[in-house]
C-alpha cells in the first residue's frame, strides 16, 4: 500500500468521522504508520482461521 | 562502600544481612554513583533521598533488605505519580500511590533510590524519546539503551545499582537488556505483581519483570516481583528449538554468529541437543500482538480526548494515538484468533523442546538520532525489526529471557532470547545459569566503558 488517495482518504475520512483533528505533522506520520500497518492488516484480514476456535476463559499463564 | 555497590544484588543483599555492609552508607554510595554517573546517560530521572532513607528505616528483615534498586516510571510510589515517559497518557489517571512492584519490593526490604527513564507511551524498543530527554547507553552514550525500559537497563548497566524493574508488552525489558548487555526476564504472563499499572486492568500483554546482571541476581529481583521463590534446578539434557525464519536468519552475521554459537555452548554445558522446529505465521504473531496491545492502549480514551492532547507529546506519540483509534475491529478480532492459533502451536511445540532460541535482537544498538539497523533484507527501523523477536511471548503469555552472549566489532553487546512453555520461568533462569558457566560468565561480567572508568568517582 503506497500512499495513495485511498490511503489519504482512509485517513481523512476515518479522522472525520471520529471528530477528530490532526496538524500537517502528524497527517505525515498518520500516512507512514498507515504505510506501514495497513498491508499486513489486510493480508491478516484473509488469513483462513476459520477453523481457530477462541479460547473459553483465555488465561495467559497458562498452557491452552 | 564503593565496591559493596559494584556487587552482584545478591552479594549486596548477603554482605548487609552478615553485618558487613552498612545499607545507609550503601544507599549514599548509590546516590553518589548516580549523581556522577546518570548526567552521561539519563538513566535516572528523579531520586528522593529523603524517601529512600525513610524506606531504609522502616525496611523489614526480607531478601533485599537495605538494597537500593531502580524502578520504571511505570508505576506510582507513594510520594509521585508516575508519567509513562510521556508529557500526556490519555485514559490514564495518573496519581501518586502504591503498586504491586513497590510492594513486592518495600516488603522485601529493598530501597527505592529513584525512578528509571522510559521511551514515551512505551512505544518503542529504542528508548530515544522521552518527556525527560533520552535515556543513553552506557556501552556508547550515543547509541539507543533500548525501550521502552530504557531507564531501568540503563542503570543496572552502568552500575548505578545492581538490579533494576521494568516493564514488558512487546519486548520492552528485552531490548534494553539486550542493548546494555544485561539479563531480562518477561515472565509468563500474570506472574509478577503488576497492579497499580494503568493498563494492569486490561492488558493480557505487559507483566513487570527484572533487569540484572546476571541470571541470579534476576532469580533473586524476580522472586521478589512474583512473591515465590525462582527455585533453582539444573538445566540438563536442555532441547533447545531453533526456527529458521526472520527471527534467527535476517540479523547480522556477528548476531547470527554469537547467537549460534551460544546455543552450542548450552547444548555442550547441559548434554542437550539442538533440534530445528517448525513455527509458522511468526509475521502475522507479530501484528496481531501490535494490535491487542494497541486496542488495550485505547481503553478510557475518546476522540474529543484525542483532540486534547498536551502539545509536549511528541508528533509520533500523537499520531499513534490516533492511528489506534483507526484499527478496525475486525482486524483485532482476527489478531484474537492468531493469538489461540500460537498458543496452541507453542503447546505442541514444547512438548518436542525445552526452549525456543533466536536473537533478541537481529543487530546491536543503532544511534539514538537514526534508529535504523542494517540486515541482509535492508535497512529496516529498529522497531519494525527488534518487534518480531519479542512479540510472540507478549501475544501468547510464554516467558522470555534476554542473555548477553558477545560484543559486536564496535564494543556493543549482543544477545540471545530463550524462551519456554508457560511457568516454566525457573527452566530459563536454569538456562541462562548454565550459558553462563559455558562462557566463563564473561558476558554478564563484561562492563560498559562508563561503569569500567575510575572506581573513586563513585
Amino acid at each position: 500500500m503506497d500512499s495513495s488517495p485511498s490511503a489519504d482518504d482512509f485517513l481523512s475520512a476515518g479522522l472525520a468521522s471520529y471528530g477528530m483533528e490532526a496538524d500537517e505533522i502528524e497527517l505525515a506520520v498518520l500516512g507512514a504508520i498507515h504505510q506501514l500497518f495497513w498491508p499486513p492488516i489486510l493480508e491478516l484480514l484473509e488469513m483462513d482461521l476459520g477453523d481457530v476456535e477462541p479460547e473459553r476463559d483465555l488465561d495467559l499463564s497458562r498452557a491452552p | 562502600m564503593t565496591e559493596v555497590l559494584d556487587l552482584p544484588l545478591r552479594e549486596q543483599a548477603a554482605a548487609i544481612a552478615a553485618g558487613d555492609a552498612d545499607p545507609a552508607e550503601l544507599l549514599d554510595a548509590a546516590l553518589a554513583r548516580i549523581e556522577a554517573r546518570n548526567p552521561a546517560i539519563n538513566a535516572v530521572v528523579e531520586t528522593f533521598p529523603e524517601r529512600s532513607r525513610e524506606m531504609l528505616a522502616a525496611a523489614p528483615d526480607g531478601p533485599l533488605r537495605g538494597v537500593p534498586v531502580v524502578i520504571k516510571d511505570e508505576w506510582p510510589l507513594p510520594w509521585r505519580a508516575q508519567r509513562f515517559g510521556a508529557a500526556d497518557v490519555p485514559g490514564a489517571r495518573f496519581a501518586p500511590g502504591e503498586s504491586g512492584p513497590f510492594r513486592a519490593l518495600r516488603d522485601a526490604g529493598a530501597v527505592i533510590v529513584g525512578v528509571g527513564n522510559m521511551h514515551e507511551l512505551g512505544a518503542s524498543s529504542t528508548g530515544n524519546l522521552s518527556v525527560y530527554e533520552a535515556a543513553r547507553n552506557p556501552w556508547d552514550t550515543t547509541r539507543c539503551p533500548g525501550g521502552s525500559s530504557s531507564g531501568p537497563a540503563a542503570a543496572a548497566a552502568a552500575r548505578l545499582v545492581a538490579g533494576a524493574v521494568g516493564a514488558d508488552g512487546l519486548g520492552s525489558v528485552r531490548f534494553p537488556a539486550a542493548y546494555c548487555g544485561l539479563t531480562g526476564l518477561k515472565p509468563t504472563f500474570g506472574r509478577a505483581a503488576m497492579d497499580g499499572h494503568h493498563m494492569a486492568p486490561v492488558t493480557r500483554t505487559i507483566v513487570a519483570g527484572p533487569l540484572c546482571a546476571d541470571a541470579a541476581d534476576c532469580r533473586l529481583l524476580g522472586s521478589v516481583m512474583f512473591g515465590e521463590s525462582l527455585a533453582a534446578g539444573e538445566a540438563k539434557g536442555l532441547r533447545i528449538g531453533v526456527v529458521r525464519d526472520v527471527v534467527s536468519e535476517d540479523v547480522t552475521p556477528e548476531v547470527r554468529e554469537a547467537c549460534e554459537g551460544a546455543i552450542e555452548q548450552l547444548r555442550a554445558e547441559t548434554g542437550g541437543e539442538v533440534r530445528e522446529v517448525e513455527l509458522p505465521d511468526l509475521d502475522a504473531a507479530t501484528l496481531a500482538a501490535v494490535l491487542l496491545i494497541s486496542e488495550e492502549g485505547l481503553s478510557g480514551v475518546s476522540p474529543q480526548r484525542l483532540n486534547r492532547l498536551d502539545p509536549a507529546l511528541s508528533p509520533l506519540g500523537r499520531a499513534t494515538l490516533k492511528y489506534r483509534m483507526l484499527l478496525p475491529a475486525a482486524a483485532t478480532v482476527q489478531a484474537a484468533r492468531v493469538r489461540t492459533l500460537m498458543r496452541r502451536r507453542l503447546a505442541g511445540l514444547f512438548e518436542q523442546v525445552d526452549v525456543v532460541a533466536w536473537p533478541t535482537v537481529p543487530a546491536p544498538a543503532p544511534p539514538l538520532d537514526s534508529p535504523v539497523v542494517e540486515l541482509p533484507s535492508g535497512h529496516l527501523s529498529a522497531d519494525q525489526a527488534n518487534v518480531r523477536g519479542a512479540a510472540l511471548a507478549n501475544l501468547t503469555g510464554i516467558p522470555s529471557i534476554s542473555v548477553p552472549v558477545g560484543l559486536s566489532a564496535e564494543g556493543l553487546p549482543l544477545a540471545l532470547q530463550l524462551q519456554a512453555a508457560w511457568g516454566r520461568d525457573e527452566l530459563l533462569l536454569d538456562a541462562a545459569e548454565a550459558l553462563e558457566q559455558a562462557n566463563g560468565r564473561r558476558w554478564v561480567e563484561a562492563l560498559p566503558p562508563l561503569a569500567a572508568a575510575q572506581p573513586t568517582e563513585a
